[in-house]
């Protein structure tokens, strides 16, 4: 379908839901078009090749009591439409009042330039010239002597959307993304031992993607965890690597930064707002403006403009460092930040993410390792800290001990416990080094001293 | 309810020109059709968040020749698009066909041609939205008046119908009528500080039902209670101990930790510890562990809707089965797809599953269980001299290439000499799968058996799944604390 059909059908909707019912406040039309290409290996061979696309429409409708009607379908014709109409009318008629709801957004005058957020040979890329990127990954991994398989996949992905209000909101924008994982599992002939490592890449542009760097990384962290071993118990510092300072530092402060999640309480940040709760290396912030990054974009799930927000600046929580959709903004009375997200037609404004970075520091890695007499380097963990409490214990499921300023064997049935604040406060190294991950953006951090809880006992 | 008008299009006229279309071009052909509605009713602090209500067309179309799998996916269901689609996905497989390294023939199974209708005791289309906005608001209430400690709630209501066609080259042409209801209860408590919460849910293949039995009508007050419960709860001390297992973490241990490592393309793909396996003793020998996904066995839990983990057949066309994988501590069973089942010989045995008609089937499990033995709760506490029994669970992660993994549990007690003492939260359990299994003291008895269920997620995919068995005591666990 194509945009002035799209602008037609939505003209119609709102025209038709404005004469529904006079209670109505606000209405809002979303089109979602997306297409995609996924090539997986598994066995470290081709298995399937897959094309798709999925396009639909959504309808939100809000009263002036505040109860809002949602309704979906991925049937783009009038009719249908029409019948959605009448069923986000009748869910709107009998859902709750909400005072908390002020307006869906009013058009804006600008929008951000973001560059590089839409590749022309992506949206144009079949299927055939897809293969060359798996290729290298197989070819790469066939070649190692100590690899036994992988599983991979290549990904490309075309979206256009379309956002229209009753409050003459009319935007829509066409991103692409394409990404290459790669997971190999390796094996020690003396030992017998198998270990995996995974390594991934997001990107907007294809020709950014860079399938050698993906597939060594993902060999050298199976490596790296072969021949595991369970150690004492010990009080010693840790580093986080990029995954590791991802999955205990930004992710947390993503899950409780969040405006809903906070307004409900449920955030271990409430009631610290404008405090300073971590050391002067603790600086972050969520920005939607990085040219070609995969957490950019113009506007929101909402068609609010992005931005970039400041979140903790020298270890000090900002007063205003939340993120907002309309609905949590017009709660607090403040302005929405463009962090409304949905990941398609199917769902209602969220709030999450633009891109999350933690600012680097001025010492390369090697440096803050040498200065350590023993300690753990911490890269993977499938445990995620409590958001509500900030309490973290976890398995280490990739991590090394270090020995006199040297990375050394991995650890088997390694546990880590502390408390998120305790430890912001504790952290007294940050690395010039930094690693993209999809919408995160991580240098390795240091952490004074935690406990760390061994196997071996 | 009549079929929807979408499913018409595929009629004997279609599937002839499929199998035309098909004709010596692949090797094996299936695609699976769906029409979907469904509620979504999300409410915190007895008010409306979402209430939503949708209609979603789905088609997968899927190809293969010599080891190479094409997949076609669609929503705009018609003869037009479909043919179209038949002939993207023999392009897509002939691709995948030309560069794969493994080449293998599906093995050919007998046509499957039948109708499965889920017997809803109250169809979900009858039921008023008044209605399900109603139980919802009740729920809400519920856990806010537990306690003035309650500060926050989260209901959640999902339901969906769905209306399925399944065709394939061996001439299989099912038709299914489906529908599914989940309820969530989420509540958080506050006192002096202290923040904890606490989830529950209910979910069943079936209609309105589900929401009417003594599990589902008390789920709220019990999360609640929960909630505040574990705000007096401790923060356990790191070490080792003695523990005791409940059905749930039982059923989440034999899931996560063992039954992902019995999925055959784990095994194909070097990536589990069981590989090669088949035959040898790998537990002590009271270690029974079944998968049984078929329909009637809410029976045993006095259930009037089927258990949620369960189906008729899998997205491949194979009939739900029972499936020992486990005998006497004797590996017995992988769990297979077509793919899987064709290419190591064995019969498949309906572990092929989707999460939806756009996604590609995986080997998935269904319903996971440990077989109860002979102990009573009582006498497994007693013996423990410096012990946690651990109840329920928060999240868990394994990895499959060693079998260490690691559990959160919800709630558990400390034992000291025999006796049920202090309630602690954030219990972490770590252990090597298969030192556990040889590990096991003691396993409970058929009064101790029970089960949950939920989504498991795999490869971007999510399907609905049961696992359980009775309480087991298991010696010298890793826990992990923040102390």
């Amino acid at each position: 379908m194509d945009d002035l059909n799209i602008f037609t059908l939505a003209k119609y909707g709102l025209d038709l839901i404005n004469k529904k019912n006079s209670n109505i406040k606000c209405s809002e039309i979303f089109f979602g078009q997306n297409k995609y290409v996924n090539i997986e290996i598994e066995e470290n061979s081709i298995k399937n090749s897959e094309i798709g696309e999925d396009n639909g429409v959504s309808i939100r409708v809000i009263n002036n009591k505040g109860s809002l009607g949602f309704a979906f379908t991925n049937r783009l014709e009038k009719k249908s439409i029409e019948k959605m109409i009448n069923i986000a009318v009748k869910m709107m008629n009998v859902g709750t009042d909400n005072p908390d709801f002020k307006d869906l957004p009013f058009s804006y005058k600008t929008y951000p330039d973001v560059d590089d957020l839409f590749d022309k040979d992506l949206k144009n890329l079949q299927l055939e010239d897809s293969l060359l990127y798996v290729e290298d990954l197989i070819k790469i991994c066939e070649e190692d002597a100590m690899a036994i398989s992988q599983t991979a996949n290549f990904i490309s992905n075309y979206s256009k959307t379309y956002i229209y209000n009753s409050n003459e909101l009319e935007i829509s924008g066409k991103e692409t993304n394409c990404s290459l994982s790669s997971h190999i599992i390796v094996k020690d002939k003396v030992s017998k031992e198998t270990s995996f490592g995974s390594e991934w890449q997001t990107e907007r542009m294809l020709k950014n993607l860079d399938p050698e760097r993906i597939v060594l990384n993902a060999l050298d962290d199976a490596k790296r965890n072969l021949n595991r071993k369970k150690i004492r118990n010990m009080k010693v510092p840790i580093i986080l690597t990029p995954k590791g300072t991802i999955s205990l530092i930004l992710r947390p402060i993503a899950a409780a930064v969040n405006g809903e999640t906070f307004q409900y309480k449920r955030s271990f940040l409430v009631d610290k707002r404008g405090e300073t709760l971590g050391s002067e290396y603790l600086n972050i912030e969520d920005n939607g403006l990085i040219a070609g990054a995969t957490g950019s974009s113009v506007f929101d799930g909402e068609g609010v403009p992005c931005r970039n927000k400041k979140i903790f600046e020298k270890g000090k929580f900002l007063r205003n460092g939340l993120l907002h959709n309309s609905f949590t903004a017009g709660k607090e009375g403040v302005e929405s930040t463009g962090n409304a997200s949905r990941n398609s037609y199917s769902t209602i404004p969220s709030i999450g993410i633009t891109n999350f970075v933690m600012k680097t520091g001025d010492i390369p890695l090697e440096e803050i390792i040498k200065g350590i007499k023993e300690g753990i380097v911490l890269d993977y963990t499938g445990d995620s800290p409590n958001i509500s409490t900030g309490d973290f214990s976890g398995l280490i499921l990739h991590g090394n001990l270090i020995k006199n300023g040297e990375i050394k064997e991995p650890l088997n049935e390694t546990m880590v416990g502390i408390n998120l604040i305790d430890l912001f406060q504790k952290i007294d190294a940050v690395s010039e080094e930094f690693s993209v991950y999809g919408v995160f953006r991580a240098p390795y951090v240091r952490i004074k001293s935690v406990n760390i809880i061994g196997g071996g006992n | 309810m009549e079929i929807a008008d979408e499913l018409k299009e595929i009629d004997e006229k279609l599937i002839n020109e499929l199998h035309q279309i098909t004709k010596d071009q692949v090797e094996y052909w299936d695609i699976r059709a769906s029409v979907n509605l469904g509620t979504n009713l999300d409410f915190t602090d007895q008010r409306s968040k979402e209430v939503s209500s949708y209609k979603i067309t789905d088609c997968g179309i899927r190809t293969f020749i010599n080891g190479g799998w094409g997949f076609c996916v669609l929503k705009d269901l018609n003869r037009v698009t479909i043919k179209n689609g038949f002939q993207k996905a023999i392009k897509l497989a002939k691709l995948s066909e030309s560069l794969s390294k493994y080449k293998f023939k599906i093995i050919e199974q007998d046509p499957m041609i039948q109708h499965f209708k889920i017997n809803s005791k109250k169809d979900l289309e009858e039921i008023d939205i008044g209605e399900k906005i109603k139980l919802v608001i009740d729920h809400e209430k519920i856990a806010s008046q537990y306690s003035p400690k309650i500060k926050n709630t989260h209901t959640l209501y999902l339901d969906a119908h769905t209306q399925n066609i399944f065709l394939n080259s061996f001439n299989s042409n099912i038709f299914q009528d489906l529908s599914f209801l989940r309820l969530f209860s989420l509540a958080y408590a506050q006192e002096n500080g202290i923040l904890q919460r606490s989830i529950n849910s209910v979910a069943g293949v079936g209609g309105y039902e589900i929401t009417e039995t003594e599990k589902a009508k008390t789920l709220s007050s019990k999360t609640a209670k929960e909630a505040v419960e574990l705000l007096k709860a401790k923060s356990p001390i790191g070490g080792k101990f003695t523990i005791i297992m409940d059905p749930i973490l039982t059923g989440t241990f034999v899931h996560e930790s063992f039954g992902h490592a019995v999925e055959a393309d784990h095994i194909l793909n070097k990536e589990s510890i069981l590989e090669g396996r088949l035959g040898e003793k790998i537990a002590i020998e009271e270690v029974n562990i079944i998968d049984n996904p078929t329909m009637s066995q809410s029976k045993k839990f006095n259930l009037p809707y089927e258990l949620f983990g369960c189906y008729f057949i899998d997205d491949e066309g194979i009939p739900s089965q029972k499936t020992i994988i486990v005998e006497k501590g004797i590996l017995k069973n992988y769990l297979h797809s077509l793919e899987t089942s064709s290419r190591m010989n064995e019969l498949p045995n309906g572990h092929g599953r989707a999460s939806s008609s756009s996604s590609r089937p995986q080997v998935r499990m269904g319903f996971t269980y440990l077989e109860p033995q002979d102990w009573s709760l009582e006498e497994m506490i007693e013996e423990v001299k410096d012990g946690i029994l651990c109840e329920d669970f928060q999240y868990g992660y394994t990895d499959p290439t060693t079998g260490n993994f690691q559990f959160k549990c919800k709630l558990s007690h400390q034992i000291v000499n025999g006796e049920k003492k202090q309630l602690m939260r954030d219990v972490a359990l770590s252990g090597m799968t298969l030192e556990i299994l040889n590990k096991i003291t003691a396993i409970g008895d058929q009064n101790t058996y029970n089960y949950s269920d939920g989504l498991c997620g795999k490869g971007g995919q999510s399907v609905r799944v049961c696992d359980g068995g009775p309480y087991i005591r298991i010696e010298n666990v890793t826990v992990g604390g923040l102390n």
